[in-house]
């Protein structure tokens, strides 16, 4: 897959030659305050992380997303402390810690049951932590006045946690985290249990409470909403290895690899295999799938040779409804449509062998469109992505 | 990571506890003394103790012991110098304590000049091999009781007895006394001319006259002289209610005679067919001196003291006992109760209890003997033919002491085995690193690992090692396997026939399904009942079914026997109100097997429904509700859905009241107490009865222990494997 | 589940849980009557199990026992028994707290063999276990004592008391002691704060349970205790069933006084009893 697999004497070099990151947001370069280097960890016989390196700037918000079993969890266990690292190095606030446990590395952690104590009010529980450290009963007070005016907990501090909902459990969770002003947040998988509309809501929270406490945060999660909203930095983790790591738009609009292309973004990027033409004009045109894409030659550069085997790509959202006149890359045959009210989805072939596209369809199309309707579709060539069909990886990056 | 404060504490407490038991040091001038007396006579050796501590300066420390547990409380603390320095109790097991050396020669208590102070035959009750070994201080035997309302004739012979049948009216019995008893019938016995221990120690309660006895009482009780099944209580109560013209009982039965009847005692009365007496044991109660009380001129003293006369005085008039003391009987005050006088001179004719260690071994056959033949089950000649084979099965020589090869081999092999597996395991992969990574855990479980190790697993292995010894205390010897030898080959009797392991093994194996069948069954019933959402009272109904759990096994059982009893026990009560005739609980083995069952049911079914009730809040709501909306009726929805849920939750459970059944010991001995004829005994209690019953065969019960062991262990390993398959499945 | 039961259902229910209640309370009525008769078995009598001529006699008898100096025997036997009942319970669970932890958390070489060494010493009928005991309390200087009698009875309670509490533990979140492990907690001090709080259900019963066994013991009490100021309840009890009579009503008036404390726990713990068991699930 990419170079980042290799072995770990060559990650020095590796950290230079990885793939065209997207540069992290304009601010003037920030100490690094959380580091991995080169971890490994298996359980038994199954190898979970396989050499991962990270980066966390002071400050930044790194969301860690990746499908179950990607080995993401047990990053942030490893961070945290909880487990232990086979090889490699980890570092909070410049200390090795690769060994301390997790009293010694100064963090706070939610968890996704949110692991309140349910013997302890929560007033109790937030305190928890301070009272371990020996911190003064006034000092503990204006902290949890502090972190329950801001999580608006003030009416719960004496009620036990059987006694919460869920949305408010979840506050006190992170309360718990805040009080502490640790070095590091933690937030493993913290949302997964709450509805869609308090997510939604909890998740601006988190994000209100990040740009208001600027605390350094690695956050865990398999829902790419989240990790687009919340994340400085979105690092995409596969089978126990970094896939791609950058700004989230930059992630989004650049995937490296075709995993990447179809985990971010819903509905999934069209894909198809096929080839590459050379067109008259000297273009290269992607040919498959019942498709046939203009390419940004200037994208890929040297990459593009006649009649290479490729994977191409197209989101849903940038495919748009030929004009009458112009010449479709595509011809959609209508199975479905979705309407969500101010867009919808058609979903159908545009080569009864071909597989299923996708396209999103403005509201004044999404009107008319009906199944079995062909519909004429264009995909602009600056929006067209192509993947080795062997490697997976982006045309752009090999 | 460090567990070093709980360890501290627990280091500590047992040291403080330690230090709690060894508190108390012994002066010189202390001697200890056991006795197992009660009520009046408890009072009395008080009075005299506390005397002797006056006039000689010395403390005193009375300790009564449980009758059931004096013997073995003696056997285990008088070889290793915890026992008492006196002792009082019956000479009869005087042969055991010689044996064992729990007695000193008394002769210091009681010379040559002070026997003439005593009765002749207490005197040589306590005579062995020449020695005195004890000093005599009462007597106890049986005698008539007679009802001077209903009786106006003078008794002297049994036949005048049988008379009365036909002068009183159909609701009294003429005689009333526990006739299904041996010691009861010792009497007849003698006056047939018959024995139960022969001079060389063996069964010789066999041969026309001891049969003409059984059969004379056989023809008592077909005549109604003698009522059906009496028991202590039942002859009290005719008694007392004038409902007996004459019992035979002991001077104990004095202490529970008000002013309710007239009465009179006298000694038993002759058989005129045979022309003799019918002469009953004579149980001598002797002060005995343990070897580390002879050391102690107080000890000696005080055993001395017991026997003289003021001593005699008080214990016959606070004490009422029937004391050997002469001189007392010439006390005007003594001699002014009329019935101790009685029981005196009853003991004159009486036979002092052989000291034979063997004597305890004939009472069981006897009895049933006894029984089998005033059930009518058995002619007397057979009844008393088997009871000598069982005597003599049960008494058989220890066999040869073999070579110890065999035992070694197998526990070398095994060793051999163990060492293989774990070195092998050992140098299997990663061992090492699983091991270093173990290392700190080991200190969550040293304490529990210690702890079990010295004060559960170390005795039940050192009692498995008896196994391979055989004969009583003091003579074991080693023999190896004989012991399992014997018990798998039924002794070379029938493998199913009476008291072989097999058929004890049978119906442990019934006993427990049956007993687990119905804790499971009721206690789902209850807990599916308790569980119903519309249910009023929960808690109520809760606290009232979980009651039995909170009883102590051992009071269960005692109660139920009482409510078990032939004529006071609550079950006939009922019985006799729904019109049924009464029923002999404990003499077919379908009813008392059944009184066993009921009692151990209603002990334990509280368990299985409250597990019942824990397993119920698991199951999740919804897929009973997936099963209703599909259409599926209430029994479909519980055999469908809540049963295959329910069921391997509740295995574990199943599986531990299992080995509990198995070897539920007290519901056994204490109810049915094996009756009737050793039927209903279990494993367990088989084994209890040659370890305490059967002339001490510790080895012989440990091999039964052992075999138990086994057997349970194999049945839940493969019981084990079905159960995680049973999970498996439902996970 | 249907929210109206048919009229079938509840009068089902009723009757069997009035049979039940019936079965359950029979035995119990009848020795609380043997308790207030005079005149042993046969002062009680008829279906309904009702004292011919109510008494306290019995009661008063057990209570009043004194020992030569005086003093409340009784009240010392009482006070034996709940001293050795509730250090056996201590003890006992204190030794099989961390053990049942280590059990629930952690793989470690050995743990196999252990449980089932556990398993199996509950298979062994303890009638065999009695003599040696006592050489081995002999040895230690603890026969005759409370602490050898708790100690013996701690160690008998534990296997049960671990495979209950391995239970609950294994139900109790890992979350939260990672939770206050990263909150600055050590492993030892989360498991203190926060794993036997959350715990206290199971280790209430747990406790329950092994106060019970020490409480209605008499076997081993009767082999190991000398003094009669030091018996408990139990041996107590048993010496009214002596050699040639029963002493029906005192035995009755003692094993009531004997289970009601029992009854009162059972009571209080009732809730704790449903969830506590499910909780240890008795795994074996």
């Amino acid at each position: 897959m990419s170079a980042m697999t290799e072995a770990a004497e060559e990650r020095e070099p590796r950290a230079k030659a990885s793939v065209e990151e997207t540069p992290l947001p304009a601010s003037a370069p920030r100490p690094i305050r959380c580091a991995a280097r080169g971890v490994k960890k298996a359980f038994g016989k199954t190898q979970i992380l396989k050499g991962v390196d990270l980066e966390i700037a002071e400050g930044s918000f790194a969301v860690l997303v990746g499908p179950s079993g990607c080995g993401k969890s047990t990053l942030l266990r490893l961070v945290a402390g909880l487990e232990e690292a086979d090889e490699g190095k980890l570092e909070i606030a410049g200390r090795d810690v690769t060994r301390a446990p997790p009293r010694d590395r100064d963090i706070a952690m939610v968890f996704q049951s949110y692991a309140l104590y349910p013997h302890l009010s929560v007033r109790d529980n937030l305190a928890f932590g301070l009272r371990l450290k020996k911190t003064p009963q006034a000092e503990i007070d204006k902290r949890i006045d502090e972190a329950s005016q801001m999580l608006g907990l003030g009416h719960l501090l004496d009620r036990l946690p059987k006694q919460l909902s869920g949305g408010q459990r979840q506050r006190v969770a992170m309360g718990r985290a805040i009080v502490r002003r640790p070095n590091l947040f933690l937030f493993d998988e913290p949302l997964s249990n709450l509805d869609a509309a308090l997510r939604a809501e909890v998740r601006v929270e988190i994000r209100r409470m990040h740009e208001r406490l600027g605390a350094t945060t690695l956050y865990v999660t398999h829902d790419q909403v989240e990790a687009m909203t919340l994340a400085d930095t979105l690092w995409v983790l596969n089978g126990g290895l970094v896939e791609q790591k950058g700004a989230p738009l930059d992630v989004y609009a650049r995937p490296r690899t075709k995993f990447v292309a179809t985990f971010l973004g819903s509905p999934q990027m069209n894909l198809a295999e096929g080839k590459l033409q050379k067109a008259s004009g000297g273009g290269f045109v992607a040919e498959g799938g019942g498709m046939a894409l203009e390419v940004d030659v200037e994208r890929f550069g040297a990459a593009l040779e006649d009649g290479r085997e490729v994977a191409l790509g197209v989101r849903p959202h940038d495919l748009r409804v030929a004009q009458p006149g112009e010449s479709p890359s595509l011809e959609l045959r209508v199975e479905i449509v979705e309407a969500l009210g101010f867009e919808a989805y058609a979903y159908g072939w545009a080569k009864a062998s071909g597989p299923r596209v996708i396209v999103r369809l403005e509201a004044e199309h999404a009107r008319r469109a009906r199944p079995g309707d062909v519909i004429p579709l264009v995909a602009p060539p600056e929006h067209v992505h192509l993947f080795c069909q062997k490697s997976g990886v982006a045309l752009d990056a090999e | 990571m460090t567990l070093r404060r709980p360890l501290l504490v627990l280091v500590a407490l047992v040291l403080a506890l330690a230090a709690f038991a060894c508190g108390g040091a012994t002066s010189a001038r202390r001697i200890t003394v056991w006795h197992a007396y009660r009520g009046d006579e408890e009072r009395a050796l008080k009075e005299v103790a506390a005397r002797y501590e006056v006039e000689r300066g010395v403390k005193v420390t009375l300790l009564s012991v449980p009758f059931d547990a004096y013997l073995s409380k003696l056997q285990a603390a008088v070889p290793r110098g915890n026992g008492p320095d006196v002792f009082i109790d019956a000479h009869g097991r005087l042969g055991t304590f010689t044996k064992e050396g729990l007695v000193a020669d008394a002769s210091g208590a009681i010379g040559e000049a002070d026997v003439a102070r005593f009765d002749e035959t207490s005197v040589r009750a306590l005579t062995q091999d020449g020695k005195r070994w004890g000093v005599p201080l009462a007597t106890k035997c049986l005698a008539l009781f007679v009802n001077t309302r209903l009786v106006t004739s003078e008794i002297a012979t049994l036949e005048d007895v049988q008379k009365l049948r036909a002068t009183l009216p159909a609701s009294a019995v003429p005689l009333a006394y526990e006739a299904h008893t041996t010691y009861y019938h010792v009497p007849f016995l003698h006056a047939f001319g018959a024995e139960l221990l022969g001079s060389a120690g063996d069964f010789a309660m066999v041969g026309r006259g001891a049969e003409d006895s059984v059969a004379l009482v056989r023809d008592l009780t077909k005549d109604h002289v003698v009522p059906d099944e009496p028991s202590g209580a039942l002859v009290k109560q005719l008694f007392v209610q004038g409902q007996a013209a004459v019992v035979i009982s002991g001077p104990w039965l004095l202490s529970e005679l008000r002013d309710e009847v007239p009465f009179k005692v006298q000694p038993l009365p002759t058989v005129a067919k045979t022309g003799k007496k019918m002469r009953p044991y004579l149980t001598v109660e002797a002060a005995f001196v343990t070897p580390d009380g002879a050391g102690k001129p107080d000890a000696v003293g005080f055993a001395r003291w017991l026997g003289d006369d003021a001593s005699a005085r008080t214990r016959a008039l606070v004490g009422k006992q029937v004391v050997a003391t002469k001189s007392a009987w010439a006390d005007p005050e003594v001699a002014r109760s009329s019935a101790l006088a009685a029981f005196h001179a009853a003991a004159a004719d009486a036979v002092p209890t052989p000291t034979s260690t063997r004597l305890q071994a004939t009472w069981v056959p006897a009895d049933q003997a006894i029984k089998k033949v005033l059930r009518g089950e058995a002619e007397p000649k057979a009844a008393l033919d088997e009871a000598k084979a069982r005597f003599d099965d049960v008494m058989r020589p220890p066999p040869p002491s073999p070579s110890p090869a065999p035992v070694m081999l197998l526990a070398g092999g095994a060793l051999l085995a163990l060492a293989y597996f774990g070195v092998r395991r050992a140098r299997a992969p990663g061992f090492r690193a699983e091991l270093t990574r173990s290392l700190p855990v080991y200190r969550y479980v040293i304490h529990a690992v210690v702890t079990v190790c010295v004060l559960v697993v170390l005795p039940l292995v050192a009692g498995a090692a008896t196994s391979f010894f055989a004969g009583g205390r003091g003579e074991t010897r080693f023999v190896g396997f004989e012991n399992y030898a014997q018990i798998l080959t039924a002794r070379g009797g029938a493998l199913l026939g009476h008291g072989s392991f097999y058929l004890t093994l049978l119906v442990t194996i019934l006993w427990t399904v049956l007993n687990v069948a119905a804790h499971v069954g009721i206690g789902l019933a209850l807990g599916l009942a308790l569980a119903r959402p519309w249910l009023r009272l929960k808690a109520v109904w809760r606290v009232l079914l979980i009651l039995p759990w909170a009883v102590p096994s051992y009071v269960t059982a005692v109660a139920w026997k009482g409510m078990f009893h032939r004529q006071f026990g609550a079950m006939n009560a009922i019985l006799t109100a729904v019109g049924a005739p009464p029923v002999s609980w404990f003499s077919h083995f379908s009813t008392a097997f059944t009184a066993n069952l009921l009692t151990n049911v209603w002990l334990g079914f509280p368990f299985m429904m409250v597990v019942t009730l824990g397993a119920l809040t698991s199951i999740p709501k919804d897929v009973l509700e997936a099963a209703e909306v599909d259409g599926a009726t209430r029994w479909q929805r519980f055999r469908h859905v809540t049963a295959p849920l329910l069921l391997p939750q509740l295995l574990p459970s199943i599986m531990l009241g299992s080995v509990w059944t198995f070897n539920m010991f007290n519901v056994v001995f204490l109810v049915s107490g094996g009756e009737p004829d050793g039927t209903t005994d279990i494993l367990v209690s088989e084994a209890y009865r040659w370890a305490f019953t059967r002339d001490s065969q510790y080895g012989y019960a440990a091999a039964y222990a052992v075999l138990i062991f086994l057997l349970l262990f194999v049945a839940t390993r493969l019981l084990g494997a079905r159960v995680d398959r049973a999970k498996a499945k439902v996970a | 589940m249907d929210d109206k039961p048919s009229v079938l259902e509840r009068v089902v229910v009723h009757l069997l849980l009035v049979g039940a209640v019936a079965f359950a309370l029979y035995p119990v009525l009848w020795v609380v009557s043997l308790a207030l008769s005079q005149g042993g078995l046969s002062g009680t009598g008829g279906v309904v199990p009702l004292p011919r001529a109510p008494t306290l006699e019995n009661f008063r008898l057990v209570l009043g026992t004194t020992d030569p100096d005086g003093a409340w025997l009784f009240g010392r036997q009482l006070a034996n028994s709940i001293v050795v009942s509730l250090a056996t319970a201590a003890v006992g669970i204190a030794v099989a707290i961390p053990a049942a932890y280590a059990l629930a958390r952690f793989p470690f070489v050995g743990k196999e063999a252990g449980v089932r060494a556990l398993l199996a010493t509950q298979m062994f009928p303890t009638v065999a276990s009695a003599v040696p005991l006592y050489l081995l309390l002999d040895k230690l200087h603890m026969l005759d004592s409370r602490g050898g009698l708790v100690l013996v009875y701690a160690a008998t309670s534990v296997p049960f008391a671990i495979f209950q509490l391995r239970g609950a533990f294994s139900q109790i979140p890992v979350d939260l002691e990672e939770a206050a492990m990263v909150d600055g907690a050590t492993r030892f001090q989360a498991f203190v704060k926060v794993t036997l709080p959350a715990a206290r259900p199971a280790i209430a019963v747990t406790a329950l349970f092994a106060f019970m066994s020490a409480w209605n013991e008499f076997i081993l009490a009767a082999t190991l205790l000398s003094r009669e100021d030091a018996f408990t309840l139990p041996v107590v009890l048993q010496r009214y069933v002596g050699e040639h009579d029963a002493a029906w009503g005192s035995f009755a008036a003692g094993a009531i006084l004997v289970s009601v404390p029992v009854m009162a726990l059972f009571y209080v713990a009732q809730r704790e009893l449903v969830s506590g068991l499910t909780a240890g699930g008795v795994k074996g």
